[in-house]
């Protein structure tokens, strides 16, 4: 049985995942979809997209300044970058917590 | 920051407000306000509202508790910036001395064995999200832990398996102590929101 705390973090959740692939960005909802699949460990995206979006997912502090700037050359300006960086940091955050809210509910259903 | 813009803010009224926020912290006002700042019409807005509700929100975990919680997912992301932003904030509400423990070890830790437990969840979450089962959850409920705080540490560990994140990938330039304390009071004075 879900608690009420965990049905408004579950909401909060899916605002900010509805907000990452809406129609407020200007990079395409494709790409940033993409994106933050990969950074949860999806398949590839184009380069050189694929590479900050792996690396986001697995070791953000390997992120170098030349993956960034290469980003930053092909989607055309620093706010495209930034809903790049952005939705792959997204992706891989609510990977995680898809991946809780799953076994807390399998554990807490179990013993109920 | 690698994004010049997100560090000089997109428009007068951001850059104004950046200025003035400086000038009244006495430091240069730290990257992650200039995040919280920037293309707010993107996930801005969602991510603020989300990171509110799980560290100032209602929760049977103190905030000093919730902040250790993200001092650590900090740490297991390699993210120097987090991690002193946020054990700036929980020794405001814990003992210098157990913030350092936790972050040096947990395990060991003087912590509550229900906190102990809790940050092994999150430590498989963060670090090897497909391993983590319900074996691990039943053993924290066995701890103690109730289901409300592990839905709300949980929440707490996936804000900041976010912001960690574009904190090292933007490139997050660190403060010195001094100015992760002065950070810190206006963090606990005027929230994440």
């Amino acid at each position: 049985m879900s608690t009420a705390t965990e049905e408004s973090h579950r909401h909060r959740a899916e605002t900010l995942r509805t907000a990452m692939a809406g129609n407020t960005a200007i990079t395409e909802a494709v790409l940033r979809t993409g994106v933050a699949a990969r950074a949860a460990g999806g398949p590839p995206v184009a380069e050189p997209y694929d590479d900050l979006a792996r690396q986001i997912g697995e070791a953000s502090y390997r992120v170098t300044d030349a993956e960034v700037a290469a980003v930053r050359e092909a989607a055309g300006s620093d706010k495209a970058a930034f809903e790049i960086v952005m939705s792959a940091c997204v992706g891989a955050g609510l990977a995680r917590w898809d991946a809780a809210a799953r076994v807390i509910v399998e554990a807490t259903d179990a013993s109920a | 920051m690698r994004l010049p813009e997100v560090e000089r803010g997109d428009g007068l009224r951001t850059r104004m407000l950046i200025r003035v926020i400086s000038l009244a912290l006495g430091a240069r006002l730290p990257d992650a306000a200039r995040v919280a700042f920037y293309h707010k019409g993107f996930v801005g807005t969602a991510l603020g509202a989300w990171t509110q509700a799980a560290m100032r929100g209602p929760s049977e975990w103190s905030v000093a508790e919730r902040e250790l919680m993200a001092a650590m997912v900090a740490m297991w992301n390699s993210c120097p910036f987090c991690v002193g932003a946020h054990r700036a904030i929980a020794v405001h509400g814990m003992d210098k001395a157990v913030a350092d423990a936790a972050l040096a070890g947990y395990h060991t830790a003087p912590i509550s064995e229900p906190l102990r437990a809790t940050l092994a969840v999150l430590e498989t979450m963060t670090l090897r999200p497909d391993e983590l089962e319900s074996e691990q959850v039943r053993a924290a409920l066995a701890a103690g832990v109730t289901r409300r705080q592990l839905d709300d540490a949980v929440a707490v560990a996936a804000v900041f398996n976010i912001v960690t994140r574009y904190a090292n990938a933007l490139g997050f330039a660190i403060p010195t102590d001094a100015e992760f304390d002065k950070a810190a009071g206006m963090m606990l004075k005027r929230g994440y929101a």
